[in-house]
């Protein structure tokens, strides 16, 4: 969270596990063991790159009882700010990093008697840690893992070796896709279905599952929307009197960020809103890039996720 | 008062079909007939292939000897099973909920006791708020579970009673467990034994 100490952190292993993704391992640099975490957590990954700063999200793919370490899997995004890139091309193995402490916001329901997960690509990460949490336990589990091809199902071994008789693996390059519908419509009462993975693929899970009959309480997802870059605008920070850009390549936390005022967050991923900022005045269009506000709150204009969101106007001022 | 004011007091609305779910499982005593009726003939409006996937489970009015078609003529569509008693009623929902898939919307008419078991095992098979709807008809007479022996007693209908299980007189609380399916009763004249306030007849 936006002024919680951050840790710092070693990267003591470093290895491309897919032509997408690469695997960190992280340790804390003082020895001590990190924080205790579930499976389905995050942590903001404070990259310093110069002349600017990066913050973000990682699911812990870990096993929660192992504290020593930290796993997380960062995909290449096609186009990313920097921060992908920046933890692709800059980061190596010794190299210092700061982490805030985890956060989960995709937890494991507790009481459910059935957990039904769904991937999609880099949506495995924060089940690696679940499968870890469900382990020898009696709660049934499925995972369902869809990658367009073998050599892009990261962590399938260690899933086979972990998770054995739990996971079905499908290759796109084999023609075979998750039957959404044949799951969710024939799943016990009691069942919790999660998803994790591309917009259009969580979407589509949310959709069935509703068309199935689910209730919203036994739906689950997290996507972590790469902010998307756009047009410079400028903003005004009502309380603390600033007047600043936000440039086309940095979000609207960044920029508020980086002018010295703080804005409490935890996900930087438009899922958690933690960091809602009511719009004082706004003369044009909000573009709402985030998942929690209801499309209603998104066309009343009254409120605004700036670690995702952006505006087209000439003036927008925020409670700030 | 340790009787008001207490958030956990369930609040019960008149109900209504949620056609969001794909099958609906519709439990009723006595007078709970009425809501059902009203549900079933919404689902019927709204969805009528919805009463092919809609399950009835009643216990009639004693004395009431119609017969089940009679008694939900409008479910014509829906599987509907009469019980002589809550108790066999209830006996039939546990397989039916073990059989029962996602989807699955639970309707509750009748009085709270037996609303609040039927919740109870409801809860057993983690059906959330969102899938279960219930509507308090018939007696208002209360379930109280004794604090301190944890001995039920049953159709409790004023604000001092006498515990079923060890004799303590009881003053009974709006707090209610979902859990037990009851509400809290405690010692009435723990700090001056046999002072009790007037016993009125306030749960009909």
């Amino acid at each position: 969270m936006s002024g919680g100490q951050t840790l710092e952190v070693i990267v003591t292993a470093a290895q491309q596990v897919t032509p997408l993704i690469r695997h960190f391992t992280l340790a804390r640099a003082d020895g001590a063991p990190l924080p205790a975490f579930s499976g389905g957590s995050h942590v903001i990954v404070v990259m310093r790159g110069g002349d600017r700063v990066y913050r973000n999200p990682y699911s812990l793919l870990s096993a929660p009882q192992d504290l020593g370490t930290y796993e997380i899997g960062v995909r290449r995004m096609e186009e990313s700010r920097g921060g992908s890139h920046f933890m692709h091309d800059r980061v190596k193995v010794g190299d210092r990093l700061e982490i805030a402490h985890p956060v989960n916001l995709f937890a494991l329901d507790k009481i459910a008697r059935k957990h039904l997960m769904i991937a999609g690509g880099i949506g495995i990460t924060p089940f690696m840690a679940q499968v870890e949490d469900l382990h020898g336990g009696t709660v049934p589990y499925e995972l369902h893992y869809s990658v367009r091809s073998p050599e892009h199902a990261a962590f399938a071994s260690r899933l086979a070796e972990r998770a054995a008789g739990h996971v079905h693996l499908y290759y796109d390059s084999d023609r075979r896709f998750i039957d959404f519908e044949g799951l969710l419509s024939n799943q016990p009462l009691g069942t919790h279905v999660y998803v994790c993975g591309p917009t259009g693929f969580i979407g589509k899970v949310i959709d069935t599952a509703r068309a199935c009959g689910w209730s919203g309480s036994h739906i689950h997802w997290e996507q972590f929307s790469a902010p998307p870059a756009g047009d410079a605008f400028e903003v005004t920070l009502a309380k603390s009197q600033r007047t600043l850009m936000v440039p086309a390549d940095r979000t609207l936390l960044e920029a508020i960020e980086a002018a010295g005022v703080e804005v409490p967050y935890l996900c930087r991923g438009g899922v958690c809103g933690f960091c809602q900022t009511r719009v004082v005045e706004c003369d044009g269009e909000l573009l709402h890039h985030d998942l929690y506000l209801s499309d209603a709150d998104k066309a009343k204009g009254k409120s605004i996720m700036p670690c995702v969101s952006r505006a087209r106007a000439k003036r927008l001022v925020l409670d700030l | 008062m340790l009787i008001t004011g207490i958030k956990s007091k369930p609040v019960y609305a008149p109900l209504q079909a949620d056609t969001g779910g794909r099958y609906h499982l519709m439990l009723g005593l006595g007078v709970g007939r009425e809501p059902l009726l009203r549900v079933l003939a919404e689902l019927g409006s709204e969805q009528p292939a919805a009463l092919a996937r809609t399950q009835v489970l009643y216990v009639p009015a004693a004395g009431d000897a119609t017969t089940p078609d009679a008694q939900f003529a409008v479910a014509a569509l829906s599987a509907v099973q009469l019980f002589g008693s809550a108790r066999e009623l209830l006996a039939a929902f546990r397989p039916l909920l073990q059989g029962s898939l996602m989807g699955t919307r639970l309707y509750v008419a009748g009085p709270e006791s037996f609303i609040g078991t039927a919740m109870q095992l409801a809860l057993e098979f983690n059906l959330n708020k969102d899938e279960i709807r219930a509507e308090e008809c018939g007696t208002l007479a209360r379930r109280v579970h004794c604090v301190h022996c944890r001995g039920v007693t049953e159709d409790v209908k004023t604000n001092i009673v006498t515990c079923s299980g060890c004799g303590l007189h009881l003053l009974v609380r709006d707090h209610y467990s979902r859990r037990l399916g009851a509400y809290m009763g405690v010692m009435a004249d723990a700090e001056a034994p046999g002072e009790l306030p007037e016993i009125r007849e306030v749960f009909l």
